[in-house]
């Protein structure tokens, strides 16, 4: 079991430690720990788990934020890496975002929160909407308060009733003036174009989230007309399996506000929105880029918030880039973004110019990747189609909305 | 600390964001100290108190010690704001284990706590109590888990299973057998809520406890979906355990390959399967995955360290195996029901549930259903890149063992950009060991792109795969020959300037592969060969051209171009050779003296002529290799070199050809046998465990137990009393020792872990720990044997001088006065005339004596001790201990003594503050007994420190000259003394020790009637009075249990003679090491014929050693 969670600065500063169990850990190991990390560079943080001398170590980065956690004993590693997760979203939940300031700002929030979420290097309650119950999250009414009284609390005195129920992501006891259920099917398109520009692999990861504001306790169903493009599913706790299993329905007692009702995957599509042609002639020195980016199957929405990344490979000193439609952006660390946004009717976007080697390189040898960034409002691409969500006991004035939007997720185009 | 990184987006952030800081606690954390905090922590404010409270953990979190504000904060327990609460609850936490003393001042509250309505605050106090793990509290951290455990709130349950670990991680023995039982009761708890946490809990405590899963096996399984993800995790792992110690391995499951091997048909059966599964396999594909299945599963049940080192001496034999009971899962309802209830799990949002549920489907799972976790593994690569490595590390093993499972989905592991470099380089791997010829093609093509990936390490490492594929898949050499080829064309154009860094690595990848893939069929790939040669002038990297020279030497007499053109190369090297790098020296040396051994008549001459130039500059070379290597090598040939000095020799020409030769054949010129695949030598570990990551046993794991070693049924009773079940399960593990030992006889057994040390004594407390109080296992262990030769005197002597006569006075016979009315008109305190003789009462005070030394394990010799009441005159931290030897054997026993075995045990426990007085010994020495006749006994005195009040001491007692370690169990009722004090005292002090220095406990009062029923067999019921009689044993329970001193017995005034209620009795001591005094009053309710109510009360300074204290009389009056 865990034994000790730090939270990590983006400059190895320890914000937070919060000791899990009677074995202590002692800071040092954060030292040893970013020692490491400075002296391996990059690969060393990307290892989620590693054997340090005295301890095994887990990490998760999250926004800048080192999550690290301690054992020194076999248990699985992926419990103490999804646990670390689970804290990182919520407190981004809560903290409306994650940095190093809002980590210390609500530290007080932090600790409470890490202490409810864990007990003994054991997971305790790690269900969003009860802990939003216990610990109140900080939002601008009880700050004003805290100034003008200088008193305020977000510890609340009552044990949330989920804890107690056989449904223990809802408690029991909400009223809605106004019903609302909303299904959203939020899908990312993942695609690698190969360097011949043959598609290798096309497929969508889609999350069904679900808004839901419901009194009482209601049972959905939801079905979809064509569950049989489905891949792969995992489902939020709520979903009963047999249901699934049987007839291919999602059935469940929601929680109350937004949730992750599931999510998919639908694998080996042949189509993509966008088509991304690059060419590059290197000779004597210099390089000739050439980036052309247009529509290529039209899924009947506009298509927005286009953009390509690519890193320039390592052995370019400088580079000249135009564009005849929207924005080009090189960083200090060679990462170009090309932001489109929509494409125009009249042209096709394209991007040149003229990049300069290191003397002595004559020709390119290691081609850039370019990344394919994308938003598609009111499609999904799988083609997946919500067929119907009912309610066994439908309430008075109950609204229903669907959704569905497309983005462009691991989208990638080689050269 | 490190200002270069992000040091300007602070500043920036923190200009942006300062808006937004105004009523956080941003200056909390900022500025900690910026005002004092002592004083806002006695601020009657519970804002105030908070702020401070915030203030502190933000020291906390920066990493200050803070715990000097300890006692301050301790007092704010007992705030009414929750909020505080929580605060300080967070504080206690972190700095309970630093201070105990303090932290014991909670304890109240916490007690209090635990009675409160709000469940939350229940729970809080709970887990905060367990959490300060202090030794001390630990029985009373036991009864409130006791009570939780049973408490109507599901989260109050849980929290009681999360704080069974807790209590275990104190390592009291004497509490397992109870903490286990909680387990147990936890464990069928109707909530799944609280099945997860009791899971957790049991997986911590007693992982071999077989049979408490047992008992709940299917409700368990059943339960399973419903339990909380974390639970799951847990849970799954520890039925897989159950389900394969109780019920043996499946059918056709991966595991049973290595049993495959053995049998004719059942070799069929799942070679039939495998091949409907991987139709276009080679067979060699097969036989390579099952000789690594078998290492798979024998690695899951030995742990591969031990199977490694077994198998180095090349005994790989499977004949221990054989008694594995292998059943079909089809006809195993309870194998089935596993399977069936993990399937839907494979859905789960957490990954690590769908890890742990993939594990059981792998291992139980028959072959043919393996499958269905494929695709839910695969989904878990959409997940975090943390959790994405660790699910590639557990696929590569699968992929390994039965690539036919992941052949069909090579797509996924498809490289993409924003992979670190470990998950590439493992995606890289599970490629080249899914490779079919039908995925070959997409693979290569992949291949291809991945070399122009700008991490060149990478690229280096595709290279190599193609390699490996080549390798798996001959047919396709000439298609990776060909795209190598062109690589190193194209290498040789970027690295010409040898700028690169890292191509350099690529270019001598390139070459390994193609010298590899050679290597496999030489003949067919003589043009590679050229080609390479060829380039070996554009070739720069030292490493790159050794391998190219290498590959010339040894293909030198290929086919019909290449010895053609090798002396022109030769002569070329030669000429070279000044200015290449140490490496290439070498391999030219080599080759050019291969190439002389192999070389036609035509070219003798030239050969000769080149070799002996290389050896002449080689043996002046800078580099003492190169030069020795260069006289090895001229020694070899000198013959074929028929060189200068050679007169001598030439007499023998046909001798001279023979040895040097025929060594240098051999040596240089030896066919390079083909390898067979390299011994599979992988370290495997159970799928999802961290040991499996990290590639070594990471302490705490365990592999598999083996198959079937659990063959009791535990089914039977589900009302078996509990504590039977743990008894149970001491003598279940035994049992299958027995059954094991036969067969795995050089093999730790994994079931006897949990017994030795904990059955013997769980055994004997669980005997009286079924209807008592659990509190009072703190030190009954041992035979409650009363000595009844030497002890007795010796203690009434004792008693007389201990109990003053002022005391005894009180004590008296005038009972049957006692309903006079002018007696019982008077304050009670007081009453005279009529005594007791002191032999009265003194006779009937017998020290409890325990065993020290069992007379079978000490050779006859049997050891007793019992605690005296006398007072080291040494040092008031002494507790006398009388000690008796008896020789129970025929033979003389000689040389008996006893010392103290370890002296410095005391520093790691936690409550050293208390007992730190170091100079005084643990153990004053003991005259040596010299000798002891059979039948003979003696005895000695010893002055013993104790560590601590709960904690046994451990001796090593010497006899005969052989050591034996024994264990000294110390009684509380001896670390006071006794302290005169009249009665008036003795309330004035009592007034002062109000409120938490106040300890109270009531039991049920029974010895009373066992003298009763005595007196009525005697007929003699009228001349005693009954109230007297129950003080009298009331009396002399605590006068044989602790160093007391009697004050006063106040009677009860009622008309009732029958009535003892109102029945006071005060007892006064003070504790040796402190002298802090310790106040007992024992008051009885009810009928002097009936079992008696009395309560307890224990008034004293020292808040830990009271409520021991407290605890050690109920057990003994009760």
């Amino acid at each position: 079991m865990l034994q000790c969670i730090f939270l990590l600065s983006d400059s190895g500063e320890i914000m937070l430690e919060k000791q899990l169990t009677g074995h202590r850990v002692d800071r040092s190991i954060c030292d040893w720990f970013w020692n490491q990390a400075i002296s391996q560079g990059d690969s060393f943080k990307q290892q989620p788990v590693i054997a340090s001398p005295t301890h095994y170590l887990f990490q998760i980065l999250r926004e800048g934020i080192t999550f690290l956690a301690c054992t020194q004993v076999e248990m699985p590693p992926l419990m103490a890496i999804e646990f670390l997760c689970r804290v990182a979203d919520v407190l981004s939940d809560y903290l409306e975002g994650l940095n190093e300031d809002l980590i210390k700002d609500n530290f007080v929030i932090v600790y409470e929160l890490l202490d409810e979420m864990i007990d003994n290097g054991f997971p305790l309650t790690t269900e969003p909407n009860i802990l939003r119950e216990m610990i109140a999250p900080p939002n601008i009414v009880s700050k004003m308060l805290s100034v003008v009284t200088g008193n305020s609390s977000n510890v609340s005195d009552t044990l949330p009733g989920a804890t107690a129920s056989c449904v223990p992501w809802r408690t029991t006891d909400i009223k809605y003036a106004n019903n609302e259920v909303y299904v959203d099917l939020v899908e990312e398109m993942d695609a690698i174009i190969n360097r011949d520009g043959a598609l290798v692999k096309c497929e969508i990861y889609g999350e069904v989230k679900v808004n839901s504001h419901i009194t009482g306790v209601p049972e959905l169903t939801l079905s979809f007309t064509n569950p049989s493009i489905l891949n792969d599913v995992r489902f939020h706790p709520c979903v009963r399996f047999r249901p699934w299993e049987s007839h291919q329905i999602l059935s469940f007692v929601p929680p109350d506000g937004q949730f992750k009702l599931m999510s998919y995957r639908v694998k080996k599509l042949k189509s993509i929105p966008i088509y991304v042609k690059p060419q590059l002639t290197s000779d004597a020195g210099t390089c000739r880029i050439n980036l052309m980016v247009g529509i290529k199957n039209d899924p009947g929405k506009t298509i927005d918030s286009i953009t390509v990344q690519f890193q320039l490979p390592p052995s370019i000193l400088s580079a000249d880039l135009t564009s005849n439609h929207g924005v080009v952006n090189i960083l200090s660390n060679k990462m170009c973004t090309w932001s489109i946004d929509r494409i125009p009717k009249d042209r096709t976007p394209s991007l040149s110019g003229t990049m300069v080697l290191e003397t002595g390189v004559e020709r390119l040898h290691v081609f850039p990747i370019f990344q394919l960034g994308f938003r598609i409002q009111g499609v999904a691409l799988s083609g997946l189609q919500i067929d119907k969500l009912e309610l066994k006991v439908v309430p008075n004035r109950l609204y229903k909305g669907f959704r569905a939007s497309t983005r462009g997720g691991l989208y990638e185009v080689r050269s | 600390m490190f200002p270069q990184f992000g040091a300007t987006a602070e500043t920036l952030s923190k200009a942006s964001t300062i808006m937004f800081r105004i009523g956080t606690d941003a200056h909390l954390y900022d500025d900690p100290e910026d005002v004092n905090i002592a004083p806002l922590l006695d601020s009657k404010f519970d804002s105030e108190k908070c702020e401070a409270l915030k203030r502190l953990l933000a020291l906390i979190a920066q990493g200050f010690d803070v715990s000097n504000f300890f006692p301050q904060v301790v007092k704010n327990v007992a705030s009414q704001s929750l909020e505080v609460k929580k605060l300080v609850y967070l504080y206690l936490l972190h700095y309970a284990e630093k201070r105990p003393n303090e932290a014991l001042l909670s304890i109240n509250s916490f007690q209090k706590d635990l009675g409160d309505t709000n469940p939350l605050v229940r729970a809080w106090a709970l887990r905060t109590m367990a959490g300060i793990r202090l030794h001390v509290i630990a029985p009373l951290v036991l009864v409130a888990v006791g009570k939780c455990a049973r408490d109507p709130s599901v989260y109050v349950r849980k929290c009681a299973a999360n704080a069974l670990p807790k209590l275990h991680d104190l390592q009291q023995e004497e509490h397992s057998s109870t903490i286990e039982e909680i387990v147990g009761m936890l464990l069928s708890d109707h909530s799944p809520g609280v099945v997860g946490a009791a899971a957790a809990a049991f997986n911590s405590i007693c992982p071999n406890n077989y049979s408490l899963i047992g008992r709940n096996y299917r409700r368990l399984c059943e339960v399973l979906p419903d339990v909380e993800e974390w639970g799951q995790i847990v849970l799954i792992g520890i039925l897989l355990r159950y389900a394969i110690a109780r019920h043996g391995l499946v059918k056709k499951s991966i595991m049973f390959s290595l049993h495959g091997k053995e049998s004719p048909q059942s070799e069929k059966d799942s070679s039939d399967v495998e091949f409907s599964l991987e139709k276009d396999n080679g067979t060699m594909d097969w036989k390579y995955n099952s000789e690594l299945a078998s290492l798979v599963s024998r690695c899951y049940i030995e742990g591969p360290d031990e199977y490694l080192s077994r198998s180095s001496y090349g005994n790989r034999m499977f004949s221990e195996f054989h008694d594995y009971k292998f059943i079909s899962a089809k006809s195993n309802d309870n194998l089935m029901i596993l399977l069936h209830c993990t399937s839907p799990l494979l859905w789960s949002n957490n990954s690590a549930v769908v890890l742990a549920a993939a594990g059981v489907h792998w291992i139980m799972a028959p072959r043919e259903d393996v499958k269905r976790i494929v695709k839910p593994l695969l989904f878990l690569l959409r997940s975090s890149s943390s959790s994405k490595y660790v699910v590639l590390c557990n696929i590569q093993v699968f992929a390994k063992a039965m690539p036919s499972l992941f052949a069909p989905h090579f797509e996924d592991f498809f490289i993409i950009s924003s992979d670190s470099y470990q998950i590439k380089a493992l995606k890289l791997e599970i490629l080249c060991s899914i490779t079919t010829e039908s995925s070959i093609s997409s693979i290569f093509k992949e291949f291809q792109d991945y070399v122009r990936d700008p991490d060149r390490r990478f690229a280096a490492d595709t290279v190599a795969a193609i390699g490996l594929c080549a390798q798996r898949l001959p047919k396709m050499a000439n298609t990776f020959l060909e795209g190598l080829l062109a690589l190193t064309r194209q290498e040789l154009l970027t690295s010409e300037f040898g700028s690169i860094e890292g191509e350099a690595g690529v270019l001598v990848q390139v070459l390994t592969s193609i010298k590899s893939i050679i290597k496999q069929d030489p003949p067919d790939h003589e043009k590679v060969v050229i080609q390479v040669v060829h380039s070996l002038d554009e070739i720069k990297v030292p490493a790159a051209r050794a391998i190219v020279i290498w590959m010339m030497g040894e293909y030198s007499n290929l086919g019909e171009m290449l010895p053609r053109m090798v002396t022109t190369v030769l002569k070329y090297l030669a000429w070279s050779f000044p200015s290449e790098a140490l490496e290439t020296k070498l391999q030219i040396l080599n080759t050019s003296v291969k190439v002389l051994l192999g070389a036609k008549e035509e070219d003798l001459w030239t050969s000769k002529k080149v070799v002996s130039y290389v050896l002449e500059l080689a043996e002046v070379d800078l580099n003492y290799d190169v030069r020795d290597r260069a006289r090895f090598l001229k020694k070899i040939v000198s013959s074929k070199l028929g060189s200068q000095e050679v007169k001598d020799d030439m007499i023998y020409p046909p001798q001279k050809e023979d040895l040097p030769h025929v060594l240098a054949e051999c040596i240089l010129r030896a066919q390079t046998q083909q390898l067979s695949l390299e011994p599979i030598n992988y370290r495997i570990y159970l799928p999802g465990s961290l040991s499996q990551i990290v590639l070594h046993a990471a302490p705490g794991y365990e592999p598999l137990p083996k198959p079937c070693s659990v063959l009791h049924d535990e089914h039977s009773p589900e009302t078996n009393k509990l504590g039977e079940g743990t008894d149970g399960s001491g003598s279940l593990s035994g049992s299958s020792d027995e059954e094991t030992v036969s067969d795995y006889s050089s093999e730790r057994s994994v079931t006897d872990s949990d017994g030795d040390d904990g059955s013997d004594e769980t055994g004997s407390a669980s005997e009286n720990g079924n209807d008592v109080d659990p509190l009072i296992q703190v030190s009954d262990i041992g035979d409650t044997h009363i000595n009844q030769n030497g002890v007795p005197q010796s203690a009434s002597t004792d008693l007389g001088e201990m109990m003053s006569k002022r005391a005894l006075e009180s004590w008296l016979d005038e009972q049957p006065d006692m309903s006079n009315p002018s007696a019982s008109g008077q304050s009670q305190v007081h009453r005279s005339s009529a005594r007791i003789s002191i032999k009265d009462i003194g006779s009937r005070v017998k020290p409890k004596s325990y065993e020290l030394l069992d007379p079978a394990n000490g050779n006859g010799l049997k050891v007793d001790y019992s605690f005296s009441s006398e007072i080291s005159s040494i040092s008031p931290l002494l507790v006398g201990v009388e000690v008796s030897f008896e020789n129970r054997s025929t033979e003389n026993i000689s040389e008996v003594t006893l010392v103290d075995e370890e002296s410095n045990k005391a520093s790691d426990s936690a409550e050293c503050s208390l007992t730190s007085h170091s100079d005084v010994p643990v153990l004053v020495p003991m005259e040596d007994i010299t000798f002891l006749e059979p039948g003979q006994r003696t005895k000695r005195t010893l002055h013993v420190r104790f560590h601590h009040h709960l904690l046994p001491l451990k001796l090593a007692l010497y006899c005969n000259g052989k050591k034996l370690s024994v264990k000294l169990r110390p009684d509380i009722g001896y670390f006071v003394k006794p302290l005169p004090m009249e009665v008036e005292a003795f309330t004035d002090k009592e007034s002062h020790l109000r409120g938490m220095f106040e300890y109270v406990r009531s039991c049920t009062f029974t010895h009373h009637i066992e003298e009763l029923n005595k007196d009525k067999e005697m007929g003699d019921m009228l001349t005693r009075d009954k109230i007297l009689l129950v003080c009298e044993t009331i009396a002399v329970q605590m006068l044989s249990n602790a160093n007391v001193f009697l004050v006063s017995v106040d009677m009860p005034v009622a008309a009732n003679l029958d009535d003892a209620s109102g029945l006071c009795l005060r007892f006064s001591s003070e504790i040796l090491s402190n002298s802090i005094p310790c106040l007992i009053t024992i008051t009885a309710e009810g009928k002097c014929i009936e079992p008696l109510n009395i309560s307890i009360k224990v008034n004293c300074e020292e808040t830990v050693f009271g409520l021991n204290l407290l605890n050690r009389i109920v057990n003994f009056l009760s």
